[in-house]
């Protein structure tokens, strides 16, 4: 059990997670009536930036060197810390998930750091708006997994799982309030639409896209790889805690991959059927998301325990 | 033992302190107050080790004592880890004129006034204690600003507004001595009216010290105006020694609060964490931006305080013990990282020549040392794994989520909503230090004279350095001193804790595997990598000539936050457009973000005090007649009172 589910949580966040933006995009554009990329065009892209040297930027420094690998590396400590099922083993990282905000909080830092290192507008902007976001994000995500901490009295990633798991916590409205709190952490960390357009081509637009505009070769493999295993870090979170799962672990494995198929579908979904927000209202939408999560808290406290 | 040391070490900073006014001394003086500032250092964290009491108990009565225990030791150790660095670095930072020895006295009975309220076992000790620390930094900003408009103003603002708050001190001392409760022992019974009123006063006077909003107005005035090394001390200790009087007394002395008050606490702790940060990220000169965090960081340092009331409201006492070793690691943190910030921001000034953070740029390539060292603080102080600042920040919000596990419904929405605050503050302070880190040491210089900038001297650098390695240790073990710190709970039910943050209830943080996992892969990322890079080029800005005037600003930055929070922040903006002859010819903006709590608090209050004062210097009019008017006026009430039968 152990070494499978170790298995899983390593091969599924380090090396599968690329498919994950892949299945969205190229469901997404079966859904706008196009043929698009096949679900493995992210792992082709990976390749194809292998091979190619990276830049240079006049006048930037070690940070802006750095930056994608320490971006990559908090990203590869958050896949060690986040189990795929109750009761997996703990990989050296612990399973706390206070520990993953600020793992996700890390990268953030590098990669916004990196932009001031270039002193490029485009990449600035981008880094303002993440930065300006992720203040709502954080407070939201912070009181979307209160629950489920609640639940299982513990802020152990495993612990929750296994207190979350099978019907009887859907007997109080706690867990799907929060889990429509976390659905817009999703959306805003994922950076799919309404928060953020992952397509554009328009630097004037872009968020979570921006800071990536001055790197090249490999460190736009760490970058976008980095974006990827995101996908696999919060989609995996949204399945195992807030969506209703099975109580045993090796089902909790087995369903794994086709509620992370059916929360891709989900988002390329919405990304057909609505439009990007303005970047300004994005924070009220996301405010709106952690209110309905501080009540998911409310009602449990109200509720006490089950 | 760790006594004797003590004493050792503040006879040094005596010695030191005469030394360094001659001219001849005034070197060997701060090294002897350094050493000083070592040996408190090293006494304080053994009796913290230890536990160990020594010298004299705590009394009521009003006879000097002083006396040594876990929690004293542990703020005399905070107190000499950020003193012994700050004053090495002083050596070099002050010029040994008549000002800068004055300067270098001043520091000395600095330390040696903040060594006493930690040591002081009377009412007497304390409050002398207590005027002295918050009297010598005034002189200090005085002297070396040679008493200019500017620094008399904030010495008059700061003294006001410390000395009006500051009367919950002395009302929350006195009320403890006369209920002989100056010490604990029970004179004080939970729930009584005099349990509130001292709680309540020693929460606004000592709050008031601790830059807690909406009490806070005089600090980011004050700090800023220091010399660096004082600054280091006042933002990393002084406020910290008003934390040590809460703790004595909210946690220690009166014995059991009610949750409410807990909840009032919390509440504050959120405003001040959120409101500091907030200010801070829209500060563009570097001291009052680090002033401005220390109030954040006071907020979070009593958010942890308030979780603990509550949770001990709650009797989760193992949690409330925890709690409370949140709210200390953090001010034991906090105190190491900010008198970096501090420190660093001193060599900038000194090297670059400015602090505003528009003139600054590209100082880590030109002082690699320095600047390295500010980037370790930068990330500590934004709260990001491994360093101390994630250690502590993760143990108040695991605090703050044991409210609502354990509380009712009200005190449990109160701790969501702390969470919330908390977790908000922590990537505002993210923003923050991204800001900051990008103008002062990332991109290209900004002005000629940042261009020109070089390190600093070698004990300088060493002061920074040795801050730099205690946040990086900190964040590797904070479990070891957790572990100890939960000791000084006076309670007992305190849970056992692993090197790494092995605690039940949690998904455990172990510091160290984080630590390394973070490092090897970045390692291997690097080196995966490889070297091959392509020629350098411009950075890309749609094909037009990379200029400094196409740089952004402090501003620019943090715009769309200041759109997106336009109607809880009120920013002001101008824009001044001179035509001639239809043909523009100047367009100058200017936008800041007001204080809110100073126009809409402060302000007023000032101005009615004014108003009322003008009123009753009419009564001063200087005529004979008028005062013989006065009292026959007043004869004549005392009589009617007297016949009526109020008094008499």
């Amino acid at each position: 059990m152990n070494a499978a589910a170790a298995a899983v949580q390593l091969l599924g966040g380090l090396v599968l997670a690329p498919l994950l933006p892949g299945l969205v995009q190229h469901w997404k554009a079966r859904l706008q009536g196009r043929r698009g990329p096949a679900p493995l065009q992210p792992f082709r892209e990976l390749r194809r930036l292998w091979g190619k040297s990276t830049v240079e930027v006049e006048g930037a420094g070690v940070v802006y060197r750095a930056a994608p690998a320490v971006a990559a590396a908090a990203l590869a400590t958050a896949v060690l810390l986040v189990p795929v099922c109750a009761g997996a083993p703990r990989l050296g990282a612990g399973h706390d998930v206070l520990a993953l905000a600020g793992l996700l909080a890390l990268a953030r830092f590098a990669v916004a750091a990196s932009s001031w290192d270039t002193g490029n507008g485009f990449s600035l902007m981008g880094a303002s708006r993440d930065l300006t976001i992720s203040v709502f994000v954080e407070a939201g995500l912070v009181l979307a997994i209160t629950v489920p901490a609640l639940v299982a009295g513990s802020t152990d990633l495993a612990a929750m799982i296994g207190a979350t798991a099978g019907t009887h916590v859907w007997s109080s409205p706690a867990l799907a309030l929060a889990g429509a709190g976390f659905a817009a952490v999703v959306v805003a960390e994922t950076g799919r639409q309404p928060v953020d357009n992952p397509d554009t081509h328009l630097e004037l637009t872009m968020i979570h896209e921006g800071p990536l505009l001055e790197y090249a070769g490999r460190d736009l493999a760490y970058l976008q790889w980095a974006a990827a295993v995101r996908h696999w870090l919060v989609l995996v979170l949204a399945a195992q805690l807030f969506l209703p799962h099975p109580v045993s672990a090796w089902w909790q494995l087995a369903t794994l991959p086709l509620v992370l198929a059916g929360l891709c579908a989900v988002l390329a979904l919405l990304e057909t059927l609505v439009v990007k927000t303005r970047i300004l209202l994005v924070p009220r939408l996301v405010a709106v998301a952690a209110g309905l999560a501080l009540l998911g808290v409310v009602s449990w406290v109200a509720g006490g325990a089950l | 033992m760790p006594a004797l040391l003590l004493g050792a070490g503040l006879a040094a900073l005596a010695c030191g302190g005469v030394l360094a006014a001659a001219r001849r001394s005034f070197a060997v003086g701060v090294q002897a107050q350094a050493a000083g500032a070592a040996a408190v250092a090293a006494a304080g964290f053994w009796a913290f080790a230890e536990q160990s009491t020594a010298g004299a108990a705590f009394t009521s009565a009003f006879e000097p004592r002083f006396g040594l225990d876990g929690l004293s030791g542990f703020f005399l150790g905070t107190l000499g880890v950020v003193a012994t660095p700050a004053l090495v670095f002083s050596r070099r930072y002050l010029a040994s004129t008549g000002r800068g020895r004055t300067v270098a006295v001043l520091q000395a009975a600095f330390v040696l006034a903040l060594a006493a309220v930690l040591c002081a076992r009377d009412p007497l000790t304390f409050l002398a204690g207590w005027e002295l620390m918050t009297l010598v930094p005034a002189m200090v900003i005085l002297v070396a600003r040679a008493a200019d408009r500017a620094a008399r103003r904030t010495v008059f603002v700061y003294l006001a507004i410390t000395h009006l708050g500051g009367a919950g001190t002395w009302i929350a001392v006195l009320l403890l001595a006369n209920a002989g409760a100056f010490g604990g022992g029970g004179g004080v019974a939970t729930g009584s009216a005099l349990q509130l009123g001292i709680a309540a006063a020693a929460l606004i006077g000592m709050g008031t010290k601790a830059g807690l909003m909406p009490f806070h107005v005089w600090l980011p005035r004050a700090h800023p105006m220091a010399p660096a090394p004082v600054s280091a001390l006042m933002s990393g200790v002084m406020i910290k020694v008003a934390v040590y009087g809460l703790v004595r007394i909210l946690v220690d002395w009166l014995g059991i609060l009610p949750v409410w008050f807990g909840v009032v606490v919390l509440a504050l702790g959120a405003l001040s964490a959120v409101g500091g940060v907030l200010y801070a990220l829209f500060q563009h000169d570097l001291k009052r931006l680090l002033a401005l965090h220390s109030i954040e960081n006071v907020g979070i340092i009593v958010l942890g305080l308030g979780a603990c009331l509550v949770l001990r409201g709650r009797t989760a006492d193992a949690w409330a013990a925890l709690a409370l070793a949140a709210a200390l690691l953090h001010t034991l943190n906090h105190a190491v990282f900010k008198a970096l910030l501090f420190l660093g921001a001193g060599t900038f000034e000194k090297a670059a020549g400015a602090l505003e953070l528009d003139r600054l740029g590209g100082l880590l390539r030109r002082l690699p040392w320095s600047g390295a060292a500010f980037l370790v603080g930068a990330l500590a102080i934004a709260g990001l794994p491994p360093l101390n600042g994630f250690a502590s920040e993760w143990l108040t919000l695991q605090a703050l989520l044991h409210v609502p596990a354990y509380g009712g419904v009200a005190d449990g929405t109160a701790g969501a909503i702390a969470l919330a605050a908390l977790a908000a503050t922590a990537a505002l302070a993210v923003f923050c230090f991204v800001k900051v880190v990008g103008l002062v040491l990332l991109g290209r210089p900004r002005t000629a004279a940042a261009e020109a900038a070089a390190e600093a001297p070698v004990s300088s650098r060493a002061a920074v350095a040795f801050l730099a390695a205690a946040c990086v240790v900190l964040g590797l073990i904070p479990g070891l001193v957790v572990r100890t710190l939960v000791g000084l709970a006076p309670w007992a039910g305190a849970p056992a804790v692993g090197a790494g943050l092995a605690l039940p209830g949690t998904g455990s943080l172990p510091t160290a595997g984080i630590a390394v996992a973070l490092a090897v892969c970045t390692a291997a990322l690097v080196a995966a990598r490889g070297g091959r890079r392509a020629a350098s080029e411009p950075t890309w800005a749609c094909g037009q000539l990379v200029e400094p005037a196409l740089g952004w600003t402090s501003a620019g930055f943090t715009k769309p936050l200041r759109l997106v929070l336009e109607a809880v922040l009120r920013p002001e903006r101008e824009i001044a457009v001179q035509t001639a002859g239809g043909v523009v010819q100047e367009i100058s903006y200017r936008g800041r973000v007001p204080h809110l709590i100073d126009e809409r608090l402060y302000r007023p209050a000032v101005a009615m005090s004014l108003a009322a004062a003008a009123g009753a210097r009419r009564l001063q009019s200087g005529s004979l007649a008028a005062y013989v008017g006065y009292l026959i006026a007043l004869v004549l009430v005392l009589l009617a009172a007297a016949r009526v039968g109020v008094i008499g």
